[in-house]
């Protein structure tokens, strides 16, 4: 039987670098079954390779991955698929795939058979459609659907793949206001039913709102990994965005707003 | 029953699921299947010596009693010149249009086909060196040299391009760019030494332009089982094609090894490729073109796309072949019927869908 206290997610002195530049230095967090974490930071703080790190895309140059207690470097991209899976900002769209085309391809790391789906795959796909308000326009083309419809699709093909951790990048980035919460509102709510969400973004307000706790990054280091309300403050947002900020409180949530002026110059 | 899981039940009795799509691929082969062998007789009767359709299934039946040795001229007609070759027609049809679904696939685009790899450069630079080597006779012992070094050629081109592909990144973007480099330098070679050597220049031009006319037994045979083959393994991985188109990355999370899936299948496309324009020379449009027109009837799923595209792409050319070879005085070159309907299909497509590509 496996042990509900073992964290979903074990970071351990992960390092990462192209060439001379680090990427990643020295990164170690875990994170819980159930929680819904926010690795938030500037572009190029290594968000992304972070991501791309725990999905075993890009391999560590230092240190350990485990999910779920298993070390990534052992295990095969098919058995990575089946734990872990990551939700892109966007995807493809000139291949005239249906909305159920591309929601039943997160069954693939499961498929028996060579070609086909099961009643078992299907009934998976039915429901995560159904689940997202997907279910209506299903037989519609990606291509046809809104930005919002198709984030929806996009999370609901990481549903069908029954991951332990879901990665989700960037996904409220080209997204109006009101499917930005509804994005939000979705994975909160997959992760009270147990699923480990890790979210990938620099939209502040948004990340303090819903995530359990927030892990801040900068330049490749962790900053600081805790609680929304005690690693978000005027001085913490200044450091790592650089820009000047004022923090307020609205029923119980804080949200932070850009006051100061950021500045540019002709390149230094 | 509740209101919500009765509108439950109803949003999903409308989904086209499995069970419709496998209903849809299996009477899409079905009849696909039916209207090959049909057009297949039809074709026995076409040409420039006129045989009628009753007779053409006398013949048939007369040939298969006698062991492949019909006693009329109708009979020897249509079992030593129109069966070999029709046979090659539907096989590098079929070849040619999966190759060009499964390029499209592989590369995101559904804008190339099959040669992006620089294949058909390879192998025309490979008939162009053994024809003016002198080795080709007209003695019918060396024939087979000819779409040997178009195999050859091929391959080393795709070889080339996979070398500079792989050191540039081994991205779907370099196999395009790698395939272009490569094609045109190859191109540019063959012009060269070409037209140094204009006394070969009708030879190596009459292959470039692509025809049947050589095909017997021997060859359909040569050409038949390898297409076949090949064409077996691309079907078996249908599925892992559909996780393809959505990037390599994407394929990743999937739990695909989407670096090696894509390079394998690009050598066995390139293989496939360079059997089907050895033996008849490059045949170009059926494997951007009949992918393309497919995908917009039954839309983007492998599974339904590539058994129809392996059915579309026999029928345009036989029905191409049987109009170049219906001229009494002379055969048309096959290749050329082809761009000729397929240049002002492919112009009404980039104008129409070009947008969308961000071309």
């Amino acid at each position: 039987m496996q042990c509900d206290d073992r964290p979903v997610l074990r970071v351990s002195n992960v390092g990462f670098g192209y060439k001379d530049e680090r990427t990643l230095v020295d990164i170690s967090f875990e994170i819980g079954r159930g929680e819904f974490v926010a690795l938030m930071g500037p572009n190029g703080s290594g968000k992304t390779t972070m991501m791309r790190c725990i999905n075993r895309i890009m391999s560590v140059d230092s240190g350990r991955i485990e999910i779920d207690g298993q070390d990534i470097s052992a295990l095969t991209m098919q058995e990575i698929s089946r734990m872990c899976t990551t939700v892109p900002a966007d995807t493809a769209l000139d291949f005239s795939l249906s909305v159920r085309d591309y929601v039943s391809l997160g069954r693939s790391p499961y498929i028996k058979t060579i070609w086909w789906e099961d009643e078992e795959d299907e009934r998976l796909i039915g429901d995560a459609m159904w689940d997202l308000g997907v279910a209506a326009y299903a037989n519609r083309r990606l291509q046809e659907l809104s930005s919002g419809e198709r984030a929806r699709v996009l999370l609901a093909k990481g549903i069908v793949q029954t991951p332990k951790l879901l990665l989700v990048d960037e996904p409220s980035a080209h997204l109006d206001i009101k499917y930005k919460v509804q994005i939000m509102e979705i994975l909160r709510d997959l992760s009270r039913k147990g699923l480990t969400v890790l979210i990938a973004s620099h939209d502040i307000n948004l990340l303090t709102r819903f995530c359990d706790r927030i892990l801040l990054l900068s330049k490749g280091r962790i900053v600081d990994y805790g609680l929304p309300g005690d690693v978000v403050s005027e001085s913490s947002i200044e450091e790592v965005f650089g820009i000047k900020v004022k923090v307020v409180e609205e029923g119980g949530t804080i949200y932070v707003l850009p006051t100061g002026s950021a500045g540019y110059d002709p390149g230094v | 029953m509740d209101d919500q899981t009765k509108l439950k039940n109803e949003v999903m009795g409308r989904i086209v699921g499995t069970a419709q799509i496998r209903r849809r691929a299996t009477a899409v082969i079905t009849t696909g299947l039916v209207s090959i062998v049909v057009l297949y007789l039809l074709s026995l009767t076409m040409g420039s010596y006129p045989v009628s359709f009753s007779e053409a299934l006398d013949q048939i039946v007369e040939i298969v009693t006698t062991g492949g040795n019909p006693s009329e001229m109708s009979g020897k007609v249509i079992f030593n010149l129109r069966m070999p070759r029709e046979l090659a027609v539907i096989m590098v049809g079929a070849g040619l249009a999966i190759a060009g679904a499964v390029m499209q696939a592989l590369i995101h685009n559904p804008l190339v086909d099959p040669y992006i790899t620089g294949v058909s450069s390879g192998a025309s630079f490979g008939v162009m060196l053994i024809t003016i080597s002198g080795l080709v006779t007209t003695s019918i012992s060396t024939l087979w040299m000819v779409p040997a070094a178009g195999i050859v050629g091929a391959i080393a081109a795709f070889a080339l391009t996979m070398v500079v592909a792989e050191a540039a990144g081994g991205r779907a973007m370099s196999y395009v760019l790698g395939g272009t480099v490569i094609g045109l330098g190859l191109s540019a070679g063959t012009t060269l030494i070409m037209s140094l050597n204009a006394d070969h220049l009708e030879n190596i031009a009459s292959w470039m332009f692509g025809s049947f006319a050589g095909v017997e037994w021997n060859e359909a045979v040569l050409i038949t089982v390898p297409i076949a083959l090949i064409i077996g393994v691309v079907l078996v991985n249908a599925r892992r094609l559909n996780v393809m188109l959505l990037g390599e990355d994407q394929a990743m999370y999937l739990g695909m090894e989407s670096r090696r899936f894509k390079r394998n299948m690009l050598l066995l496309i390139s293989v496939l490729t360079a059997f089907c324009v050895s033996f008849c020379g490059v045949i170009g449009f059926i494997g951007l073109i009949v992918p393309h027109l497919c995908r917009m009837v039954v839309g983007g799923d492998n599974r339904v796309l590539l058994p129809t595209s392996m059915i579309v792409g026999p029928v345009v050319l036989m029905l191409a072949d049987v109009f170049c070879r219906s001229f009494t005085v002379g055969e048309l070159p096959i290749g050329a019927i082809i761009s000729v309907i397929g240049v002002p299909f492919f112009v009404y497509l980039m104008v129409k869908e070009g947008k969308r590509y961000a071309m």
